[in-house]
Formats: C-alpha cells, structure tokens, sequence
C-alpha cells in the first residue's frame, strides 16, 4: 500500500517536534538546542577571554563594569540524529501492523526532517538491512516514503542481534526510536509460570529477547524510544477448538485445543507481555508508546505520541 | 453369547468391524485449521503455565478414542442384541431337531419389549449354530425344514417363521435325530418324551384377554318388528395382571360403538358384559380391550356374527301364493318378495320359494320346490301316489320337529331326481321330500301342495318351511364362534376372508379342511348359500402368560438370566450417555 498523508496531517506534523529527554548535539546547525556553547542566538554564559578569542563575543558592557575582558558565550543550536529502526521481521507480515509501523516511521521522518534532524532509517529482522539516510528538509519526505514502501516483512526477529550490529559502527549520539511487536522466537516467556499465574510480579528478562537490545542501545548513551506495534490478533487468538498455531518467523507449529480459559490466560499473557516491556522501558529511562494497529493512525500520532512525551 | 438378529460369527464380526470403523474414523480427523502468529512464545508461556491442561491435552485424544470405539460397540450391541449362552450343556450336537411352540402365548411381550418368539428364534439360531445338521419345526406348522447343515437354510426357515396359534400337529418325527429341543413359553401343558430338552423362553407378564366373545338368542328374539332385540352380545374379559388394572372395553357395531367402558379389575378377576343388540343394524360386531399392562395382542379383539340383523331375502314364485304370504310375511327375519312365475327373474335373493310351478333347470338360488309340475324337466316323476301315508319323519334337518301326522296328503308327486335325495317317504315308498346339495346349489322338493293336502293348515308346515329356511339360507356352521386353525367345512364350500382373499380349502372324504390363521370374520359359500363365521383367539390358557406349565426339571434348559434381558437397552442409552458427555466435553470445553 503506497504511503501518502493528506496535507492537513502534514500541516499537523509540522507543527510538533521530536523531543529527546537528553541534549544531544548534533553536526550541523539547526534549530534545536545543544549541549555546545557557540554561535547560536540565545545566550548561555560568559567567561574570561583568552587569546585567540573572537574579539566580536567580548562583553563591552561587562569590561566598563568589572574592568575585566569577558566572553559572550552562546548555546549552539544544532539537528538531532533520529535513528528509526523498522522491524522487518515476518512476525510484523500482518499487514495492518506493518503498515501501522511504517506509517508512524514516515511520520516521524516527517516531523524529524521538518525541524531539520537527521534521519537514519534502519530497517532491522535478525541483523541490520540496508541503512537510508532521506537527507534534510521536508522535501526529502518522498525519499522515505519510498525506502519505506520497499521494504518487506521476512526472516527471523532478534533485536538484541541488531542493536549489536548497530553499535559496532561508531555513530554520533542521538534519538534511537525503534518500532516493532517486540515478540521474538522465545523471547515472550521470560517468566515462570507461577510469575504468569499469579500476574503480579512483572517479568524482567533483561539478558535475552528486545529487553536486551534496548539496554544496549541505552548504554551507548543513545536516547532509546520504543514504539510497541501491536493487533488484535497478538492480543486475542479469537478462535477456539483445535487449532494448528504457525510461527511465521520459524515455521513452528503447535496444536492447541483453544478453550476459553485458555484463550484468556492467552489474553492475559499478551498483556503481560506489554506490561513487562513498558516496565522495563521505564526502569531505563526508555520512551515505550503502545500503537495499536486497530486504532486511527493519525489518532495514534497526534495523541498517543503525544502523551508519551515523544511528539511535542 | 448368542445375537437375536445374527449368527454368532456375524455378530461379533459386527461388534468389530464398528470398533475398527469408529477408530479409523477418529484417527482419520479433520485437518484442524491453521493460524499463523508471529510467535508462539505467548501460547508456549501460557502451556507452560498450565501443567494440568497440558496434561489433560495429552490424554485427551486417547480418552476421546476409547470413548468413540465404546460408543460404537455399544450400539452395535444394540443392534445385534446378544444374549448370554444359555443351558450350553444341553446345547445341540450332531444331528438335532428344534420344535419351537408356536402357540398365540408366545406373542407376548417380555419387559423388553421383544416377544417371547423372538427369543425362541434367537435361542433357535443359537442351538442350530452348534449343531451339525438341524431341522426346524414348529407345534402348529409340523416340520419346515428337514435335516440339514446349510446355515443359510435354516436361517431362512427361521426368519419366515411366526406363531401361527392355531391348534397343536403331531409332533413332528425326524428319523435320525440324535436330540430333540423345543422351546416353549409352557403355557401349553405337552406331554413330551423325557429325552426332549425343553428351553424355556418364559418370563411372566401381564395380560388382559377377552376369554369370551359371542351373539346368543333371546326370548326377545322372536318377537315382531324392527327395534325389538335380535339377541344379546356377551363379552368376557379377564384380567392375567398380577396387579389391579383400569381395563378400557369398547364394543361396535358396522361403525356404530354400542358400549364403551372403564372397568377396574383385580388381580386374576374376570368381567363379563351383556349388550343388547337391537334388530336394526350392521350385523358384525367387534370387541376391542385395552390395558396399560398387556403383552398380547391377539385376544384383544373379538369378532361376531349377528345372523338375524339381517333378515333373509325371499322371492315367492307362483300363481296363488297366499297360503305362504301369511306365515312368510309374518317373519321378522325374512323379507319376501311375491312374484308370478312370469316376472319372476332371479335376483341374487338368499332363498326362492317354487310354489306348484318350477323353472326349466334346478335353480341357482336356493331353491324350495312345493309341488312341481308334472312336465318340470329334471325330476323323474311317474310314480305318484294317492293318499299316501306319511308316517315317520325322515333324519334331515329340513324336517327337524315336523310332526307328519298332522298332515293329511290326498295326492303326492314323486320328487325323485338323479340330483336329489329323498329324506321322507310315504309308508310306500314314494319320496315326499327330497333335497339336494351340490357344489353350486341346494334345493328342497316336496312332492304335495295346498291343493293336495293340509298342509297350509297342517302344524307341521310352521316348522317345516322354518327348517327349510334355514337350511337353505343359513347352511350352519357347527359352531358359529370357531378358533384358529384347521377348521372343517362342508364340501365344495368357498371360504374368503374380510379382505375378500379366499382361503385355501383341501377336501378329504367329504368335507373341506381349511386353515384359519387369524382371528375375524370369515365369509362362507356353499351351494348358493353365504354365511359368516367368526375366528376369535379366546383362550383363557394362553391369555394367561402369567404362568407357565413348565416346572423345573433337569430337562429345562433354566435360563433367562441377567443377561438374557433386554439389556441391549442398556447398551444404547450408554452410547447415548457416551456420545453426549463426548460432546459436553468437546464442544461446551469444560474441561479445561
């Protein structure tokens, strides 16, 4: 399905920005304030001049007063490096789902290169695909739109994997959203079955499954955002009887009578599941926002981004 | 163990085949549908946290596969109904002859609903599955199938067997038999050889029978005009319960019910009902009973006859008839019909009355002949007499109560006749009655009329012209009210039954045996002459199937244990049971 936004959805998005809860400098100058002290508009601090400073920053009015040569100095307004890291695994080939991960990633671009960031677009399964960098400004919006319609739900999902891969290349520090299901081939047990009986301690699997590759990513010093793609169909199987469930991603196959009580400790496993990642994120200092593939895109984007803090 | 409906081998071959087809079935199961998720972590996690459900997964397929093949073979029991082998001591062995009561007490039905016969012919079929070479017979039918090892055979002989219920054959002999079995009920008293080995299919049940089922005269009878009565109905109706029932009776009449009661009857008790039956109306009558505990069915019903509710049709045929139309006219059980010779065309009346005139040939109808003319073809003639005395009355039944010497004759014709026979002479010798009966008429000629003697005056012509009413338009039956079974008739008679179907009549020395199978209304033909009968199966000895003669001698095979009953039934309600705790488990998923 080609990705296109009415213009009133772009006006919209124009309109908010990306927040990061850190200051992050970027390498080239925008409107976005930096951690750098240099030629930017608002005023930071002054300190004593030395040689070889700009004589055009010394304080005049500070030196009448104090008698001492001081130097303006300025915060430095630069651009964001925004990460988005698409899962592309087959376990994200439900077509609402994906089409729901790639419109938040498109939109996202959108806002990014509005205010002038720059963006990565890393597409992700077991390892990392190829990278895509749209450029600045919000011209480049079709440049997304058309890597993001190339890609194509396959192979396995091991975040873990893929964020290693994505700290083996030396980056420059900035916002890592990822969007994906967060369900990897035995990722979502994680916890004991007296854990998930009794439901009140939430499950911390911190070395294996995405847990394990957000905390690397957080380490890095990136700021990490996860944004949790889900449907209806990974919530509730909805059917009931003898079933042959598919893993799409490895081809395994389980037959399971469906009764309704199992169908509601399934339910109750899914939400749990969320429950336990969103924990996790917030123990990190992770952005977590939940995006249900059911629920109006636009919907999604300009509330529930919105009062994740993401979108401003 | 021995199968009601099958030999044993196809039996059990059943029961196998519908425990392998059940299983085939099930482990050939539909493909379940396929559901593609992005991950089975979820239902890996909520498995691993439910052990008990697991557990109950992985038994559940085994117990649902022994619960299907059970409920297969349960209602194959069902269906090929065994029965425990029974008395296999005493079980046939070479060459074996299987007498089976076929008595109407063998129709009745057992607690489970089967009847006696079919448990005589499951026991049949299990003697006949251990013997070499059998032969089949039945008390009423004698021999139908003679010695032979064809299973095919005797099956067939077997499955077009019924209880014919009419009276007992010779016992059947078989030359070379080794072993003589016979099943009964007992609730006929045999004397049997003591090497005969007596199986007994008897289990004591309810009845109410009606014992008793007949028209009878009453003084009333003879009296003038249409409403007054032809006769009474008496109805007996017997209680073989060993419990008080409410016993339901009705009684009609052509399609008109003249009596419809409930009546409580002990234990053992018997109620007897006198109806009325008015002259006017359909002359068969048909008693039905009807009680909650009744296992036989064949003396339910009743049949009778009411001879006189239908008066005889008459055609006087002559020139002056009025010395006849007083006393024929006067008969409330006869309507006459005057006509001159002329007129007279022959009607399909019951009699005709020839007075001093007679037609060419013997008439079809029959006929009574007064004084036929001199030139009337087919008598002899030629040897009249005058004044003849007439002294004795001959042995016949026209001339039953006739006093001839009130008869003063002062000319007799001869009546002789190659087709007739004379049955009174005068003192010399000159036959004055003769009568004749043929295949295909009946006829009386009395040699003397009005005009040669007293006779219109006489007390004897009453009687006589009654008599020969009578027999020409009624031909009695011996008894009115016959039973089943071989009955004897008149020779060249023709006998049909309701349905109009004739029944099958074997002459022997003069007479016509036929065989009534069942109880109704029998119509009889004879010489011109129609009459009906009725067949009932009252019989208070086999309505009784409460009890049974046989007595426990070591030569009764003592059956009729646990397994002897219907417990088939059993079967069936618990695949009934099965199937539906199949189905709440399966479908409703309780669980789990």
């Amino acid at each position: 399905m080609p990705l296109r936004f009415e213009n009133d959805f772009l006006r919209k998005l124009e309109y908010l920005h990306v927040v990061s809860k850190r200051a992050l400098a970027g390498q080239n100058r925008a409107d976005r304030l930096s951690p750098k002290r240099g030629r930017g508009l608002e005023f930071a601090d002054h300190r004593p001049y030395a040689a070889g400073d700009d004589y055009r920053h010394i304080d005049w009015k500070a030196y009448q007063r104090l008698n001492r040569l001081l130097l303006r100095l300025f915060d430095e307004e630069r651009d964001l490096s925004i990460y988005l890291m698409i899962d592309v695994s087959r376990s994200m080939v439900e077509p609402a789902k994906f089409d729901m991960a790639r419109r938040i990633a498109a939109a996202l671009c959108y806002v990014g290169l509005a205010h002038l960031d720059r963006l990565t677009i890393i597409p992700f399964g077991n390892d990392l695909g190829h990278e895509s960098s749209p450029g600045r400004g919000k011209g480049r919006i079709f440049r997304v739109f058309e890597a993001l319609e190339q890609l194509e739900a396959s192979g396995p999902t091991d975040l873990r994997a893929a964020c290693k891969a994505f700290a083996s290349r030396p980056r420059q520090l900035g916002l890592v959203v990822i969007i994906s299901d967060f369900l990897e081939p035995g990722s979502a047990g994680g916890g004991t079955a007296e854990a998930i009986a009794t439901a009140s301690t939430p499950v911390k699997p911190e070395t294996t499954g995405p847990q394990a590759g957000l905390k690397i990513l957080r380490t890095l010093g990136h700021d990490v955002f996860a944004v949790h793609v889900t449907s209806e169909h990974d919530r509730d199987p909805g059917v009931f009887g003898t079933i042959r469930f598919v893993d799409v991603e490895t081809g395994a196959m389980r037959e399971i009578e469906v009764t309704p009580r199992l169908a509601a400790a399934y339910v109750k496993a899914a939400g749990q599941h969320a429950e336990a990642l969103a924990h996790f994120c917030g123990r990190y200092d992770i952005g977590y926002v939940r995006a249900d593939a059911e629920r109006p895109f636009e919907e999604v984007i300009l509330r529930t981004f919105r009062q994740g803090r993401f979108l401003a | 163990m021995t199968f009601a409906t099958l030999a044993s081998w196809q039996g059990w071959l059943v029961l196998a085949g519908a425990g392998a087809l059940a299983a085939a079935l099930f482990l050939i199961k539909l493909r379940p549908p396929r559901i593609l998720i992005p991950s089975l972590s979820l239902w890996q996690r909520v498995l691993d946290a439910s052990p008990d459900v697991t557990r109950w997964e992985k038994i559940r397929r085994a117990v649902s596969l022994i619960v299907t093949v059970l409920i297969a073979i349960a209602l194959g029991l069902a269906v090929v109904r065994p029965s425990r082998l029974v008395g296999a001591g005493v079980a046939g062995r070479g060459r074996t002859l299987i007498v089976l009561d076929s008595s109407w007490s063998m129709l009745a039905r057992t607690q489970g609903r089967e009847t006696r016969w079919d448990r005589a012919i499951a026991e049949a079929r299990r003697i006949a599955a251990t013997t070499e070479q059998v032969a089949i017979a039945t008390t009423a039918d004698g021999l139908v199938q003679g010695l032979t090892d064809d299973a095919v055979l005797v099956e067939s002989a077997l499955g077009h067997l019924s209880p014919a219920g009419y009276g007992d054959t010779s016992w059947p002999t078989v030359s070379g038999i080794e072993s003589v079995h016979f099943i009964t009920d007992g609730a006929v008293p045999r004397h049997l050889d003591p090497s005969v080995v007596v199986h007994s299919v008897f289990e004591p049940v309810g009845n109410v029978a009606i014992t008793a089922f007949d028209v009878r005269s009453t003084l009333g009878a003879g009296r003038r005009g249409p409403e007054v009565e032809v006769g009474t109905a008496y109805l007996e109706v017997a209680n073989f319960s060993p419990k008080r029932q409410n016993v339901h009776i009705t009684m009609v009449r052509g399609k008109t019910t003249i009596a419809d009661s409930r009546t409580d009857l002990a234990a053992g008790e018997a109620y007897r009902q006198v109806v009325p039956l008015a002259r006017r109306g359909d002359p068969d009558l048909h008693a039905h009973v009807d009680a909650p505990d009744n296992a036989l069915d064949v003396d339910d019903d009743g049949f009778a006859w009411i001879a006189r509710a239908r008066p005889l049709s008459v055609v006087v045929v002559g020139e002056h008839t009025e010395w006849l139309r007083r006393l024929v006219s006067g008969d409330p059980d006869v309507r006459a019909l005057f006509v001159t010779p002329s007129t007279y065309r022959a009607a399909g009346e019951d009699v005709a009355i020839f007075d001093r005139w007679a037609p060419s040939s013997l008439s079809s109808t029959p006929a009574l002949y007064f004084a036929p003319p001199d030139e009337t073809p087919w008598l002899a003639g030629g040897n009249d007499e005058r004044r003849p005395r007439w002294d004795t009355p001959g042995n016949h039944a026209v001339l039953t109560g006739v006093d001839p010497i009130t008869v003063r004759l002062d000319h007799a014709r001869d009546c002789s006749s190659s087709l007739l026979t004379p049955v009174a002479r005068s003192a010399k010798g000159t036959p004055l009655v003769c009568v004749g009966e043929s295949a295909d008429r009946r006829a009386i000629v009395i040699g003397f009329g009005p005009s040669d003697s007293n006779l219109a005056s006489a007390p004897a012509f009453p009687v006589l012209v009654a008599n020969a009413l009578e027999w020409l338009g009624r031909p009695q039956m011996r008894d009115l009210s016959l039973r089943p079974g071989l009955t004897s008739f008149t020779e060249a008679s023709r006998v049909t039954r309701a349905d109009g179907e004739s029944v099958p009549l074997m002459g022997m020395q003069g007479s016509a045996i036929g065989l009534l199978v069942a109880p109704g209304l029998y119509g009889v033909q004879n010489a011109g002459a129609r009459n009906m009968i009725a067949v009932n199966a009252a019989d208070p000895q086999r309505s009784n199937v409460a009890r049974t003669s046989l007595t426990a001698d070591a030569n009764v095979a003592r059956p009729r244990g646990s397994l002897e009953r219907p417990w088939w039934l059993a079967c069936a309600f618990l695949a009934f049971v099965l199937a539906f705790a199949e189905w709440w488990t399966w479908q409703r998923r309780i669980t789990v």
